[in-house]
């Protein structure tokens, strides 16, 4: 039971590898990814509320998706599978922050991943205390991205780099597409046939990524229009999301 | 940095942290003027932050920030993605985090002040972000509100009912509706308050300051007001029935 069924065949070697993934595979997946996760999850709206604002309608949010796994969610994948390799490994991890953050040009969202750290550290330290690899954020200087904090929480877990990556790819799928029933008048039935409609992309992501283990190869995929939005959001004095 | 001690005010992993006092109530009936009148009235003599929840805008951070009660670093706002009332009840991290921050920020603190987005007459905070929690209704919204009840309106730690200078301008008698708040409330406290009358607002910053003292001595138990009605038996009178569990310190709150 321990997560065979999937497209990544290194899920149940690794599972097999680390003796503390006594809880399936699958049912960490649904834990981790589920919307009612207390870690403010309701607050963020995967930057489609100032695109919303720029302009974008409902028709185009399934390529505002793609086009997000391609970009900030591969740095983010990328990111957190790294993490989790070099908790794993035993070794540092302020090389992965200041790859992600060479990555993650836009002030405001490098700020607000780090909100998001912070909230989901604070829940795995229930969840995994005692965990080495979560104690580790704590000697970084700053609160840890929120990519880096899902490798660790992956590493304290037990949870695959494969999974890792679909559920950095399926997470950001879901913010998108509950916010977008905020923002954008909807069948909500359409929203989820989005991100059904994207998970090919989310697997093909984590393909490509699950097996980084160097900072130096976390992919580098701008994004100068999630940014520059991402900076005029978080000026704006009315809004309903944080990002 | 991994936060594996749960937000209680005995943690052990660090000093006492501030008393949180959560203030909510529906759109316009003064949150913000309540905090703002309480960081003026206190502010000399406790060491205060304040953190906001808006539904669209940081508008109440902005208005707090600019009446000059408290440093602006101390008021801190929290986005709650159109979901005020998850962000103070099913999901509380955004506002555990900024009231952390700003005790991390400026602390130690006496006191947090926490603003609901304005809701409806449903929504009170979790009992796991507040120590005690006040509801705010005004004159001006109808004098039949306080008979409606709710969890908040009969339950909260206390009741205020606001603008009270207003009563005559809006056709409100405001001595009946505290008559039928208290008799909602079942003997817990209700001020009547108008910014304009200063003995109304020595009443309110008086129960603050007892439940400061409360808390200080651990006799304050945290108490959710809803949102469901207090458990009572079938056969018992409702005027005559027993305080619900959790409401043993009322007297000495009231």
């Amino acid at each position: 039971m321990r997560g065979p069924t999937t497209a990544c065949p290194a899920a149940r070697a690794a599972a097999r590898a680390d003796d503390r993934a006594a809880v399936p595979r699958e049912l960490l997946l649904m834990l981790l990814a589920d919307a009612r996760l207390p870690v403010a999850g309701h607050t963020q709206s995967g930057g489609l509320e100032p695109a919303v604002r720029a302009g974008l309608s409902a028709a185009g949010v399934p390529a505002y998706l793609t086009a997000r796994l391609d970009t900030v969610v591969a740095v983010e994948a990328g990111t957190a599978v790294v993490a989790r390799h070099r908790l794993l490994a035993g070794r540092p991890l302020e090389p992965v922050v200041a790859a992600w953050a060479a990555r993650t040009p836009a002030p405001a969202l490098r700020a607000a991943a780090r909100t998001q750290g912070r909230a989901l550290a604070r829940l795995a330290g229930r969840l995994w205390p005692g965990s080495p690899h979560l104690a580790a954020l704590g000697t970084l200087d700053r609160p840890a991205p929120r990519a880096v904090v899902l490798g660790a929480v992956a590493a304290a877990a037990g949870l695959d780099a494969c999974g890792l990556a679909l559920l950095v790819a399926y997470d950001d799928l879901q913010t998108v597409a509950a916010s977008a029933l905020k923002l954008l008048p909807l069948d909500p039935a359409e929203a989820t046939c989005w991100v059904h409609g994207a998970l090919p992309a989310a697997v093909d992501l984590a393909a490509a990524y699950a097996g980084l283990t160097d900072p130096t190869d976390i992919p580098a995929r701008s994004a100068p229009q999630t940014d520059l939005w991402a900076q005029l959001h978080d000026q704006t004095t009315r809004r309903l999301f944080r990002a | 940095m991994p936060d594996t001690s749960p937000s209680t005010p005995t943690s052990p992993s660090g000093p006492r942290r501030a008393l949180r006092l959560g203030i909510c109530g529906p759109v316009g009936t003064g949150k913000s003027s309540l905090i703002a009148l309480l960081c003026r009235e206190l502010a000399d003599d406790l060491r205060l932050g304040v953190v906001t929840n808006d539904i669209y805008t940081d508008e109440d951070a902005r208005f707090l920030r600019s009446a000059g009660v408290l440093d602006p670093d101390r008021i801190r706002a929290v986005e709650t993605g159109a979901c005020p009332h998850t962000a103070i009840r099913d999901d509380i991290t955004a506002n555990l985090m900024a009231a952390e921050e700003l005790e991390d920020d400026h602390g130690p603190l006496d006191l947090v002040l926490i603003e609901s987005g304005g809701d409806n007459l449903t929504a009170t905070f979790s009992p796991a972000l507040v120590d005690v929690q006040v509801f705010l209704l005004d004159v001006a919204g109808g004098g039949d509100v306080a008979r409606k009840g709710g969890p908040g309106i009969e339950r909260a730690d206390l009741l205020v009912i606001n603008k009270t200078d207003l009563a005559p301008y809006v056709g409100v008698d405001h001595h009946q509706m505290v008559a039928d708040a208290s008799a909602a409330r079942d003997g817990r406290p209700v001020v009547a308050l108008s910014r304009l009358d200063p003995e109304s607002v020595a009443e309110l910053t008086g129960w603050v300051l007892r439940q400061l003292h409360d808390y200080a001595h651990g006799r304050l138990t945290p108490v959710d007001p809803g949102p469901m009605a207090p458990h009572v038996h079938a056969e018992e009178h409702s005027h005559d029935h027993e305080h619900p569990h959790g409401h043993t310190h009322d007297a000495q709150r009231a």
